[in-house]
């Protein structure tokens, strides 16, 4: 099935580290783990109504964890950082949070 | 900063107001920097979680509590001087509207100190009370003196009279049997002190020294022995010796031995005028009472309660700080007194009442008059008051007085200043 944007982009990672992050326009998100950056820049700009200059992603494996006898596994994840353009406007749901 | 004023009934008023967005948000910035150390916020060390991502975690309300406090800490003193209210209470702040970015309006209802209805306070009318020192007066201190001055004499022969002091062993028994408590040796015991259960005194009255005498006497219905209430006893007395106070003669050599003077007459005089000094000073202080008494029940004030209240409190803090000194608490006083700590409040109410009627008025008519303490005159108060506590550096000593009971020092000198006032437009009648 095909990914839409909203399956993409899962919700935005708000740590100390992304916040600072966010002075360099740069915002960070979760992502779905079979996205590719193109997939990334074209929700990104379709969501929030920006220009993209950049995307790097970051990809998690889960963690082995077991409980007794019983060994599991946790999800995969994918990071995502989008770097916008110099004269694009900052994504709205981020604002006030870096002062 | 914008302030309304409304008067309510009963001296209270209410206060509205209005405080600019901007200064609102300061005051969240300011609540935020104290509070963040509080916020544990997952993706963020303690402490380091912007405000917006704590508001978000948490509500818009974490940083209220304190932001009003920090408002009205700085506006509302601002608005009651601009107002020129004198508030006896802390206010009752109610909050009107709070918002991110609108104006913080809030109501703030206190209690000011109420207005005086003077009445007319000059040529008061009172009596002057006389007390005239009388003869029997000198007589009884004189008397006192020789008491002092007696010397326990020791009889040789002779029987027991009143006022003797017998030396005496002595046992108890009730139906025979020596009873707890009735037994005794080289009890000094004065005839006619009254220490003894009645009727025992009496009966040694008329021995001689050596003499063993039997007492037979009943214990009375009052008595604080629950076995020995109304019971009969007879108690073995051995008299063992006999003294006697000797007073000394009322000559020019008693005056010459208590006195600096050298003789009887002047040792009078000098209790006389003693005595009248004394006796002027409490007419005076009557006088004053009575003049200030009926200004101030002239007056009309309408008293907070708080203000009674607020006096109760002082009231009490003062017993219990004075029962300290004899080992009890306020609780243990009135257990003993058979009365709780709230009856005392309420009996306390009247005089509570009465003294705050009291200070107004009078703080009324030092304003009406324009009574001021000079700035000498406490000085010099803070300088009696530092001799009095003895400090070696009485300079010290008095700034430090000076620095912390000054405006107690000046209350005290304004409120003597009115009293005198009124003492002096007042009229004396007989």
């Amino acid at each position: 099935m095909k990914l839409t944007n909203y399956d993409i982009i899962l919700r935005p990672v708000i740590t100390e580290k992304s916040m600072n992050q966010m002075a360099d326009r740069q915002y960070t998100f979760l992502v779905h783990p079979n996205a590719n950056k193109s997939m990334i820049k074209k929700a990104v700009e379709e969501i929030f109504g920006v220009n993209v200059e950049d995307v790097k992603t970051l990809n998690y494996e889960g963690k082995v964890k077991r409980v007794g006898v019983h060994v599991g596994r946790r999800a995969d994840y994918k990071k995502a950082i989008v770097k916008l353009t110099a004269n694009s406007k900052s994504i709205e749901f981020f604002e006030g949070f870096n002062a | 900063m914008n302030t309304k004023v409304e008067k309510l009934e009963k001296n209270t008023v209410k206060l509205e107001i209005t405080v600019p967005a901007e200064n609102f948000q300061e005051a969240l910035k300011k609540s935020y920097n104290k509070n963040v150390g509080k916020y544990n916020i997952p993706g963020f060390r303690k402490g380091k979680a912007p405000m917006a991502v704590i508001e978000k975690y948490y509500g818009v309300g974490v940083f209220y509590e304190d932001a009003v406090q920090f408002v009205c800490d700085e506006t509302y003193p601002k608005a009651i001087e601009e107002n020129d209210i004198t508030p006896v209470d802390y206010p009752e702040i109610d909050i009107v509207q709070i918002g991110k970015d609108t104006d913080f309006i809030y109501t703030a209802k206190v209690t000011v100190k109420p207005e005086v209805k003077l009445s007319e306070y000059k040529g008061v009318e009172a009596k002057k009370a006389e007390y005239p020192v009388t003869e029997e007066d000198v007589a009884s201190q004189l008397n006192l003196m020789r008491d002092k001055n007696a010397r326990i004499v020791t009889k040789e022969s002779g029987k027991v009279e009143n006022n003797d002091i017998a030396v005496i062993d002595f046992e108890g028994f009730i139906d025979g049997v020596p009873f707890e408590g009735g037994k005794g040796e080289n009890y000094e015991l004065t005839i006619g002190s009254g220490t003894f259960i009645p009727g025992f005194e009496e009966q040694l009255i008329g021995a001689s020294k050596g003499d063993t005498v039997d007492v037979n006497v009943t214990f009375p219905e009052e008595y604080h022995e629950e076995t020995l209430k109304g019971k009969p006893a007879l108690f073995k007395v051995t008299i063992k010796e006999i003294k006697f106070k000797e007073l000394p003669e009322l000559d020019d050599e008693f005056a010459k031995d208590v006195s600096e003077f050298d003789t009887l007459e002047e040792l009078k005089q000098d209790i006389r005028k003693k005595q009248e000094e004394t006796n002027a000073n409490r007419a005076k202080r009557e006088y004053e009472d009575e003049v200030v008494k009926k200004v101030v029940d002239a007056s009309e004030v309408e008293i907070p309660d708080v203000m009674v209240e607020k006096e109760i409190d002082y009231m009490m803090n003062d017993l219990n700080y004075r029962l300290k000194y004899q080992g009890l608490d306020i609780n243990q006083y009135a257990q003993l007194m058979g009365t709780t700590a709230q009856d005392m409040r309420k009996e306390f109410k009247g005089t509570a009442e009465y003294r705050v009627k009291n200070n107004l008025v009078l703080e009324a008519i030092a304003k009406a008059e324009g009574i001021k303490a000079e700035d000498e005159e406490i000085e010099k108060r803070a300088e009696e008051i530092a001799k009095y506590y003895g400090s070696k550096d009485l300079e010290k000593m008095k700034e430090a007085i000076l620095k912390t009971e000054k405006s107690i020092i000046e209350e005290e000198i304004v409120n003597n200043k009115v009293i005198d006032f009124l003492v002096e437009h007042s009229k004396t009648i007989e």
